[in-house]
C-alpha cells in the first residue's frame, strides 16, 4: 500500500509548493475503496469514482442540464466525466506551447480572492483588465461561481479543466458576447471547436433547443459560422496567461488571436 | 446565483471541520435527520453556507442570514423527491407498514419525533380518520330506528373527526417543519396535528404525555455528525452513536405513559448475502449519484450509506431499546433487513 501511495504522496508534496492550488490534499485522509475507484484523493474536493459512477454520473447530469437548464453544476459535471481523453489532448498542448506550459507549472487562479480590482479598475480603458471588469459588472457575474473539480482522477487534468472553467469569462470579453442564452450558445461553440470537450459540444448541439426561432434563426445564419471560424483560426485559448496581460489592449489581443467583431449585436434577442 | 458548488467544507479536515462545525452549530443546525430517511441535512446546509459568499456582492448580515435560509429551503424541498428516488418508492410502503403495525386506538397522543416532512403523522391522520368514520358507519346501521331529529342532531353535532386522537411532530430543524407544514396545507390536514421544533436527546414535554412514541429515520441521526464524521476508529463512531442513541430512547421512555408503545423504523443489516451485495452495490454506486444529480450534494448522500452501515444490528438495537426500559421489545425485519421496525412498550 506504501509504494502505491509514495508517488501520490510525492506529487502531493510538490503541490505544496504551488501558489494557485487550493487547500493541500496531502492533509486529506486516505481511504481504500473497494469498488474499483481512486484510492484516496488526489486533490482537494476530489471525489473518487468508478467506472460506473461516472456512467450514472455523465447520463444523469446530462439528463438534469436539459430538464433545469439553471443547474450549472450538472453542466460541469458533466464536463468533468465525460473529457477525460480531450483533457488529457488539451493538456498536452498546453505543454509544447511555452505560455501553456508556464501556466501548467504555475497554476494561477482566478477568483475574487486572486485578482486584484483596484489594480484592474485602474488599468487604461480598453485594455483586457478593464473590459473584463466591465464584463464582469454589466452581466453581474463574479469570477467566484464556478465550481471547483471532483470527478477527474488526475490532478492535473483537475487543473486544466478548473483553468477552462476560469477561463470561460475571459471569452465572453474576447468574443464580446453577453451572458445571456445566446451568448453563452455562441461562447460554447467556438469552445467546442477549440477545445473539443464533449460538454461543449452537446451544450452547443442541445443549447439552442429553447430557443426562439427569431433567434435561432440569426444563431445558425451568422453566429455559429463567425464562432466556429474565429475558433479554427485562434490558437488554443488555455495557452494564454491572461493573469500577464491585463495591461494588454482588448483590440490588439484580438487582433492577435485572430478574433475579429461578432457580426450581429445580440444584447437584445433572447 | 449559479447553482451550488461542491462542498467548500471538505478542505477543512480534523480539527477544521469541528470548528466548522461549531460554527454551524451557532445558527442552530445541529444533527438528527427527521422524516426523510435518506438525508444528511447538515452537511448540504453547512455547504451552502460557505457557498452563500456572494462574490463581489457587499450583503449585509441580516441579508445573508435571509438568502442562506432560502437555500436551506430548497434543500428541504428536494427530501421528498430523494427519499422515493432511493429508495424507488419503498419507502412509502415501509411507513404503511409501520403504521399497521401500530393500529392507533381511537383517542391516541401519537409524538412522532424527527418527523418533519410529516409522512407518519399524515398516515396517522388518514388511519385514525377511516376508523372513525366506519365506527360511525357501523353505529349509524345499528340504529336504523332513530327519529329525524335525532338523525339530524348527529349531523349537526360536528363532533371531532378523528375520535380523540392526535399527533405531535417534533423535529429539530426548522425548514423540514416548514415543509411538512405546507404539506399538511396543500394536502388538506388541519385538525389534531401540532409541529414542535424540539432535540430528540431533550424533548420539550413532560412526563407520561404520550401513547405512542415513533420515530421513523430518524434516530440514526441522533448523534453529532462532527463526531462521526472524520474517519476515526470504529469504536469511536459506535460508541459516539450508541451514547446519543441511548439518550433519545431514555427520552423517549420519559414522555411515554404507562402502557406507552416505542416504535422506531430505521435501516438495518440485511440477512441475506445476495441481497446484501446487490444492495451494497446500489448504495454506494448509485446513491451518491443520485444525490450529486438530484440534490447536488456528492457528500452527504455518500456519508448517508456508510452511516447506515455503521448503525447497530437488529438485535444490538434490541438490546439497547430495552436498556432504556423498554419491555416486551420485538422487531421485524422488512425488504430482507434493509430496513426494521422496533417495538418496545413501557410498562
Amino acid at each position: 500500500m506504501a509504494t502505491l501511495l509514495n508517488p501520490v504522496l510525492r506529487r502531493l508534496r510538490g503541490l505544496r509548493r504551488l501558489p494557485g492550488l487550493p487547500r493541500l490534499a496531502a492533509e486529506m485522509p486516505l481511504r481504500a475503496r473497494s469498488d474499483g475507484a481512486v484510492a484516496g484523493p488526489l486533490y482537494s474536493h476530489h471525489i473518487p469514482t468508478s467506472p460506473l459512477q461516472k456512467a450514472l454520473l455523465a447520463a444523469g447530469s446530462a439528463a438534469m442540464a436539459l430538464y433545469d437548464p439553471y443547474r450549472h453544476d450538472m453542466v460541469a459535471v458533466l464536463g468533468e466525466t465525460t473529457g477525460h481523453r480531450t483533457l488529457k489532448v488539451l493538456r498536452d498542448r498546453m505543454r509544447r506551447d511555452p505560455e501553456g506550459a508556464q501556466i501548467l507549472q504555475e497554476r494561477p487562479r482566478i477568483s475574487t480572492s486572486t485578482l486584484d480590482l483596484g489594480k484592474l479598475q485602474s488599468l487604461p480603458e480598453g485594455s483586457l483588465g478593464r473590459e473584463y471588469l466591465r464584463f464582469l459588472d454589466v452581466n453581474r457575474v463574479s469570477p467566484d461561481t464556478r465550481a471547483p473539480t471532483r470527478f477527474v482522477d488526475d490532478e492535473e487534468l483537475a487543473y486544466v479543466i478548473q483553468r477552462y472553467r476560469e477561463v470561460h469569462d475571459m471569452l465572453h470579453t474576447l468574443l464580446g458576447m453577453p451572458t445571456n442564452i445566446l451568448g453563452e450558445i455562441v461562447v460554447k461553440w467556438f469552445e467546442a471547436v477549440q477545445t473539443g470537450l464533449p460538454m461543449c459540444i452537446l451544450g452547443a448541439l442541445f443549447g439552442p433547443i429553447q430557443l426562439s426561432a427569431q433567434s435561432l434563426q440569426v444563431l445558425v445564419s451568422e453566429l455559429i459560422p463567425w464562432a466556429v471560424q474565429n475558433g479554427r483560426r485562434a490558437p488554443c485559448v488555455l495557452n494564454l496567461y491572461y493573469e500577464r496581460r491585463w495591461e494588454q489592449s482588448l483590440r490588439a489581443l484580438r487582433e492577435e488571436l485572430g478574433i475579429t467583431a461578432p457580426p450581429v449585436h445580440i444584447q437584445g434577442l433572447a | 446565483m449559479a447553482a451550488p458548488k461542491s462542498c467548500a467544507l471538505w478542505s477543512y479536515c480534523g480539527r477544521g471541520w469541528s470548528r466548522a462545525m461549531r460554527g454551524c452549530q451557532l445558527l442552530g443546525l445541529r444533527s438528527s435527520w427527521p422524516g426523510a430517511p435518506l438525508s444528511a441535512r447538515l452537511l448540504s446546509q453547512e455547504k451552502r453556507a460557505t457557498e452563500t459568499h456572494f462574490g463581489f456582492e457587499t450583503v449585509p448580515e441580516e441579508e445573508k442570514g435571509g438568502k442562506v435560509y432560502q437555500v436551506f429551503e430548497s434543500v428541504a424541498k428536494k427530501y421528498d423527491v430523494m427519499n422515493d428516488m432511493m429508495s424507488l418508492g419503498i419507502h412509502r410502503v415501509w411507513k404503511d407498514l409501520l403504521l399497521w403495525k401500530m393500529r392507533p386506538l381511537p383517542g391516541t397522543q401519537l409524538l412522532d419525533v424527527a418527523g418533519g416532512t410529516g409522512d407518519i403523522a399524515f398516515r396517522f391522520l388518514n388511519y385514525v380518520r377511516s376508523q372513525h368514520q366506519s365506527k360511525q358507519k357501523r353505529q349509524l346501521r345499528a340504529q336504523q330506528n332513530l327519529s329525524w331529529e335525532e338523525i339530524a342532531k348527529k349531523y349537526q353535532n360536528e363532533e371531532d373527526s378523528l375520535g380523540g386522537s392526535r399527533v405531535v411532530v417534533c423535529d429539530i430543524n426548522k425548514e423540514m417543519l416548514k415543509v411538512g407544514k405546507q404539506k399538511a396545507l396543500a394536502q388538506g390536514y388541519r385538525a389534531g396535528l401540532a409541529w414542535v421544533l424540539g432535540d430528540a436527546e431533550e424533548l420539550p414535554f413532560d412526563d407520561d404525555k404520550f401513547d405512542i412514541y415513533t420515530i421513523a429515520f430518524g434516530i440514526r441521526n441522533v448523534t453529532h455528525i462532527d463526531q462521526t464524521l472524520t474517519l476515526s476508529p470504529r469504536l469511536e463512531c459506535d460508541s459516539a452513536i450508541s451514547a446519543h442513541c441511548s439518550q433519545a430512547l431514555q427520552e423517549a421512555h420519559r414522555v411515554l405513559k404507562p402502557g406507552g408503545r416505542f416504535l422506531c423504523l430505521e435501516f438495518s443489516q440485511v440477512n441475506n448475502p445476495l441481497i446484501s451485495r446487490l444492495y451494497d452495490l446500489y448504495s454506494f454506486q448509485v446513491i451518491p449519484v443520485l444525490g450529486e444529480v438530484i440534490a447536488g450534494d456528492w457528500k452527504s448522500y455518500q456519508y448517508l450509506v456508510e452511516s447506515i452501515r455503521r448503525f447497530p444490528s437488529q438485535e444490538e438495537f434490541k438490546e439497547m431499546i430495552e436498556d432504556a426500559g423498554f419491555h416486551k421489545v420485538t422487531y421485524e425485519s422488512l425488504t430482507s433487513g434493509i430496513v426494521a421496525i422496533h417495538s418496545g412498550f413501557k410498562l
